[in-house]
C-alpha cells in the first residue's frame, strides 16, 4: 500500500508524518504538558476526530483535569456579559496585513463563567463557544456548522484551552525555546525575532534534546520547575525537562551574560509570557508563579552570536 | 499639587508582588494586565511604597526615610517628592 505523506517544515528540519487514517470517537483523553483533558461528545454532539498532531498525546485513563463536553449548536453572550478581551482577525494578503471586520476570538465574563467565542481560520464557516468556569472541571463546547464530525481542539481553541489550564494551575505559558543537555535544562526566552529558534537549532546540532523552539509551558511540581512542549505549535512527541537556567536573549556581535535578579528578572520575564489575565486575582497568581520561579532558578540576560560559540560560552559559565 | 500634608494611597488598579527587597507592579487596565507597563522598585523605592498607606502624609514618610537610610532631610524630601510625582503620573498612587 502506498502511503501518502505530509510534512510540516520547521527551522529544525522537516518532520515527515505518515498520514494515518482518521479516527472517530465519542470520547478520548489527551495528556498535554501533564494536563489530562477529556473530550466527550454530548448525546447529540458530533463525532470527535482528533487531528494528527494530537495522536501522540492520546492516553487511556479515566481521570481528567478538565472534561470538555462537545455539543452541536451555538451559544452567544447574554445581555449581561462583559467582554474582557478581543483578538483581532488579521490576515495576510499579497504581503499586506489586513484586519477583518469580524473578530478572531473574544473572551466574555458572564455570571461567573467565561465564554470564548471563536472563528476558525482553517474552517471559515465553523464557529464555536467554549463556556467554562475556572473553578469547575466540566466545560461545554458548542460548535456550529461543523458537520457531523469535527476536531474539538482545532486552532485556536487548542492554545486557548491550554492557556486557561495554565491559568487555573498557576502555571506559565511563555515565548521561549528550551533544550536539555548533559542533565541540564536551559530556557531561552524572548519575543519574536530574538533568536529562540536560532538558539534551539544550535543546540540541536550538538545533540541536545530540544523541548521546543518557540513556546513552552512551565509547571511547578513541589518547587521544581519543568518545561513542556505541546502539539499546539508543532507536530512532535511530548517532551519535558527540568529548568536549571533561564536566559533572556537577544542577538549581538559578541557573547555576553549579565545576571538579573529579583524584580528586574520578574519584570523582564513577565513581558515574554503569554497572558490575558482579566482579574487582579489571576494576575497576582501569575505574578507569584513567575516570582517564585525567579527565586529558584538563576536568570540572566544573554546577548549572543548566532554560532556554536554561544554554547561553549554558556557551558563555560555554568 | 503635592504638599507635606498630602496623604496618598495605592491605586486599586495595580497588582504588586514583593520579590526579595524589591517590588514588581503591574497596572490593570480594562480588566487586562498591561504587560507593556510593568514597573519595578528598588529597595528604597519599595520602602517608600510600603509607607504609602492612606494614613501617613508626605512629611511623615520623609522623616521615616531619614531614620532608616543614611540620607539628609533635604535630599530625602527632594527624592520623596520626585518619587511621588512619578508614581502619580503613572497612576500608581492617588490622593
Amino acid at each position: 500500500m502506498q502511503s501518502t505523506v505530509s510534512y510540516r517544515g520547521s527551522s529544525l528540519g522537516f518532520y515527515y508524518l505518515q498520514k494515518q487514517p482518521e479516527i472517530r470517537m465519542r470520547n478520548y483523553n489527551l495528556n498535554i504538558a501533564g494536563y489530562n483533558i477529556r473530550l466527550e461528545s454530548a448525546e447529540d454532539g458530533p463525532e470527535l476526530v482528533p487531528s494528527q498532531r494530537f495522536r501522540r498525546n492520546i492516553v487511556h485513563r479515566p481521570d481528567y483535569d478538565v472534561c470538555i463536553r462537545v455539543h452541536h449548536g451555538s451559544l452567544g453572550p447574554g445581555d449581561d456579559a462583559e467582554r474582557l478581551f478581543v483578538a483581532p482577525y488579521v490576515v495576510e494578503i499579497n504581503g499586506y496585513k489586513i484586519t477583518r471586520n469580524d473578530n478572531f476570538w473574544s473572551v466574555y465574563k458572564q455570571n461567573g463563567d467565561l465564554l470564548i467565542i471563536t472563528n476558525f481560520p482553517d474552517s471559515p464557516s465553523k464557529k464555536a463557544t467554549l463556556k467554562f468556569s475556572l473553578a469547575l472541571r466540566e466545560w461545554d463546547l458548542y460548535i456550529e456548522n461543523a458537520g457531523w464530525e469535527t476536531d474539538p481542539m482545532e486552532y485556536p481553541l487548542d492554545g486557548l484551552i491550554l492557556y486557561y489550564l495554565t491559568a487555573i494551575n498557576a502555571d506559565i505559558m511563555i515565548h521561549a525555546s528550551g533544550v536539555y543537555y548533559n542533565g541540564r535544562g536551559y530556557l531561552f526566552s524572548g519575543v519574536s525575532g530574538r533568536g529562540k529558534t536560532t538558539m534551539a537549532l544550535l543546540w540541536d546540532n550538538i545533540g541536545a534534546q530540544v523541548i521546543h523552539d518557540d513556546r513552552l509551558i512551565i509547571r511547578n511540581a513541589e518547587g521544581m520547575f519543568r518545561m513542556f512542549n505541546t502539539p499546539v505549535y508543532k507536530n512532535d512527541v511530548p517532551r519535558n525537562a527540568p529548568i536549571d537556567r533561564i536566559f533572556l536573549i537577544g542577538h549581538a556581535d559578541e557573547n555576553s551574560m549579565v545576571p538579573v535578579r529579583e524584580a528586574s528578572a520578574v519584570s523582564m520575564l513577565v513581558s515574554n509570557c503569554i497572558q490575558h489575565n482579566y482579574s487582579p486575582d489571576m494576575i497576582a497568581r501569575f505574578l507569584g508563579s513567575v516570582s517564585m520561579m525567579c527565586s529558584k532558578i538563576p536568570v540572566a540576560t544573554l546577548s549572543f552570536k548566532p554560532d556554536r560559540s554561544i554554547i561553549e560560552y554558556i557551558l563555560r559559565n555554568e | 499639587m503635592t504638599t507635606l500634608k498630602s496623604v496618598y494611597n495605592h491605586s486599586p488598579n495595580i497588582v504588586t508582588k514583593k520579590t526579595g527587597s524589591e517590588y514588581v507592579l503591574i497596572p490593570v487596565a480594562n480588566n487586562i494586565a498591561d504587560m507593556n507597563s510593568v514597573y519595578t522598585m528598588n529597595e528604597s523605592g519599595s520602602f517608600i511604597w510600603e509607607l504609602i498607606d492612606g494614613k501617613r502624609n508626605v512629611e511623615e514618610i520623609i522623616n521615616t526615610l531619614t531614620e532608616e537610610f543614611d540620607i539628609d532631610h533635604d535630599s530625602a524630601e527632594k527624592d520623596v517628592f520626585s518619587f511621588i510625582n512619578d508614581m502619580s503620573n503613572y497612576l500608581i498612587i492617588n490622593i
